[in-house]
């Protein structure tokens, strides 16, 4: 058996580690109790969940993001980069046979993703407010998810790097349910939860003047 | 109240001092309350720190404690060290703390002393994170274990002693009305004008804030005026009346429900088919969005805000208005309980253009609007009056740049908090309320 295959192996078998792991994760936060809304609907929580996926999160949407642009668009990149890593993980055992179009798309996609991905931790260090904010798990786990995608973007460059790629990507796995990385569970329900509760209100999402005759005409 | 607190942060008096049984009971009342959406907002942060400026704490005081985040992770902290593997294992790795006085003295200053709850890092947080929901759990946490702030204590208790939160008796209660009426009728000529009390099956039921029976009774006046031009079926209650709730802010859960569940039974037994909240806040937010949360169950009746009724009639045509009266310039302060709580956005500037000849929007407003510093129960709390008033600058900011001369809002904490930061800042303006407005628009026609 060659150093590829083992880490091959190695890495999904810290894939199914972390998708056990998050499967935990997604058992303990469905086991919480669900806050049920009594009151009486304003607006529409369906659309307020819809806002909340889509137009929501546009940079121009809130305050913060069109101050913080340049963060929110390095953070865009970043995870953009993440998911390219995964399509480089996916297709690495045929990377010889891939269009040459496709390895520039994931060059570019990953070499960006790596680049905004130490950009954040120069950007958490010389920031203040980051700084206090920030963890050492912080700090671990921005370091590790940008490194699988350099490695991402290094095995397209020189398949030779994949065995280092396939060990790195165990340890991301593996570590994810345990770090900050788990936010992509929990990224989901805050956002749905976000949605229908502003929704619900009628603050976001729906029409406001909609809302408004609703509740001068409903009764 | 000097001896509840020292300078510096710290809690001395006695009941401030953490013993161990305080500290499985304010775990406790975390795990219980620990739902869906509470582990979700808990979780998903990742310490961007792009929540800063949402803050008008931070805006107001940029210091890395005020940034959100950082408020909501002294609570974060607690948790995983409560239910993160790994947090056990390696706690500094992952931030966690146990709950000891040093983080008390974090929680009471993060949670009750630079929070006032009003959702605008919510809005702007791009994960979504409630800081709302897990600020009020460390509240509701502190106040299980006796640790509320003292004026915020006495507020609660004295609304579930008396009735309201001011103590007012029923007789000083119906006399101020009375009174309030016979200069009305008085005013406008018009005997046949009434404010009428306990009226079975009206339409409408009317509540206020103890405020303005005690200080400004004129608003009842104003209240009556509106009602009456629009034809309204609408009574008063003496069982109940109250529209605050300060359980809301102190976290308490069960007090917040029987001072919510005194307002459900008075409308019941008078078979109202509307509960109109006064021009507060929190009393619109706490009975329109919370209480039937509280109570485990829905309203067989409708709750609107007092702004939205206003709009409603104008929109029916049921008020003749005459906006001349108000010639001077206004701009309107959406209070957070209203407009981001709860959507009330539209109303109070429909009502503005029609009662009023000069109405300009403040920026940010709406849904972005910056909070006055006055929510959260922070009046209440003298401990940290002087960061509030520092807070409050972000809003005086705000509405000098208007050049308004008036500043309508449709909340008492909002007015109160709006009223202090005009002289601290030394503003020139009025701070009105907006039914004030309204009723001095209104052209009275004598039956």
């Amino acid at each position: 058996m060659t150093i590829l295959n083992i880490t091959f192996i190695i890495a999904w078998t810290g894939i199914a580690l972390g998708l056990v792991g998050i499967l935990l994760r997604l058992r303990e936060i469905m086991q919480r109790p669900y806050k049920k809304d009594y009151s009486r609907s304003r607006g529409s929580a369906r659309r307020g969940i819809l806002y909340a996926f889509t137009l929501g999160m546009a940079p121009w949407e809130k305050e913060s993001t069109r101050q913080h642009w340049v963060a929110y668009l390095r953070g865009i990149f970043f995870h953009l980069g993440v998911f390219a890593a995964f399509g480089v993980l996916l297709v690495s055992p045929w990377l010889d046979r891939l269009p040459s179009l496709i390895i520039w798309i994931g060059l570019a996609l990953t070499a960006a993703g790596a680049l905004f991905g130490f950009a954040g931790i120069a950007m958490r260090l010389m920031g203040e407010n980051e700084r206090a904010l920030s963890l050492l798990d912080d700090y671990f786990s921005v370091f590790l998810t940008s490194l699988f995608i350099a490695l991402a973007c290094g095995v397209l460059v020189w398949p030779g790097l994949l065995p280092v790629f396939y060990l790195v990507t165990a340890l991301l796995c593996v570590y994810v349910p345990f770090g900050k990385i788990r936010h992509c569970v929990y990224f989901f329900f805050s956002k749905f939860f976000f949605g229908k509760n502003f929704g619900h209100r009628g603050v976001l999402g729906p029409d406001n003047q909609q809302a408004m005759e609703q509740t001068h005409h409903g009764g | 109240m000097a001896d509840e607190k020292s300078t510096g942060g710290k809690f001395t008096a006695e009941r401030y001092k953490l013993t161990d049984e305080k500290a499985v009971l304010a775990l406790d009342v975390l795990r219980q309350r620990l739902n869906r959406q509470l582990e979700a907002s808990l979780e998903v942060c990742v310490r961007c720190g792009l929540c800063a400026e949402s803050c008008h704490y931070y805006v107001a005081n940029p210091k890395p404690e005020y940034v959100p985040a950082y408020r909501a992770e002294q609570l974060r902290k607690i948790y995983r060290k409560l239910s993160d593997p790994l947090s056990k294992i390696a706690p500094q790795w992952t931030g966690a703390a146990e709950l000891d006085q040093e983080m008390v003295e974090k929680l009471i200053n993060s949670a009750f002393g630079s929070c006032t709850m009003c959702g605008r890092c919510v809005i702007n947080c791009p994960m979504g994170v409630d800081t709302r929901h897990i600020v009020r759990t460390a509240r509701a946490m502190l106040t299980a274990i006796d640790m509320t702030p003292e004026g915020l204590k006495a507020t609660v208790n004295i609304h579930l002693d008396s009735g309201n939160n001011m103590g007012v008796g029923e007789e000083d209660y119906v006399e101020t009305v009375k009174w309030m009426e016979e200069e009305l009728q008085a005013k406008l000529d018009d005997p046949s004008l009434t404010i009428p009390f306990n009226k079975k099956r009206a339409h409408v039921i009317y509540t206020f804030n103890p405020r303005e029976v005690k200080y400004f009774p004129y608003l009842i006046q104003a209240a009556a005026k509106i009602f009456n031009a629009a034809g309204e079926d609408w009574t008063l209650s003496t069982e109940s009346w109250d529209a605050t709730n300060y359980g809301l802010f102190s976290g308490d859960d069960a007090a917040a429900k029987t001072i919510a569940g005194n307002l459900e039974k008075a409308v019941n037994n008078l078979g109202a088919d509307v509960l109109v909240m006064a021009e507060c806040g929190h009393g619109y937010r706490s009975q329109r969005w919370e209480a039937e949360n509280w109570l485990g169950r829905s309203y067989p009746f409708k709750v609107v805000s007092f702004v939205e009724m206003q709009a409603q009639y104008i929109r029916q045509r049921r008020l003749n208005l005459d906006p001349t009266v108000n010639k001077k310039r206004v701009t309107y302060h959406d209070p957070c309980n209203q407009a981001r709580q709860g959507g009330v956005i539209d109303e109070p500037r429909y009502i503005l253009r029609h009662v009023a000849m000069d109405f300009v929007e403040m920026e940010p407003h709406g849904v972005e609007n910056f909070c006055c510093g006055g929510g959260g129960g922070m009046l209440s709390m003298s401990e940290f009056a002087k960061d509030r008033i520092a807070a409050g600058k972000v809003k005086a900011d705000q509405i000098q740049a208007t050049g308004a001369e008036i500043v309508a809002t449709s909340c008492h904490n909002c007015l109160d908090q709006l009223d202090e930061i005009r002289r601290h800042y030394k503003l020139k303006v009025k701070v009105q309320n907006l039914s004030e407005l309204t009723a001095a628009a209104i052209v009275w026609a004598k039956p």
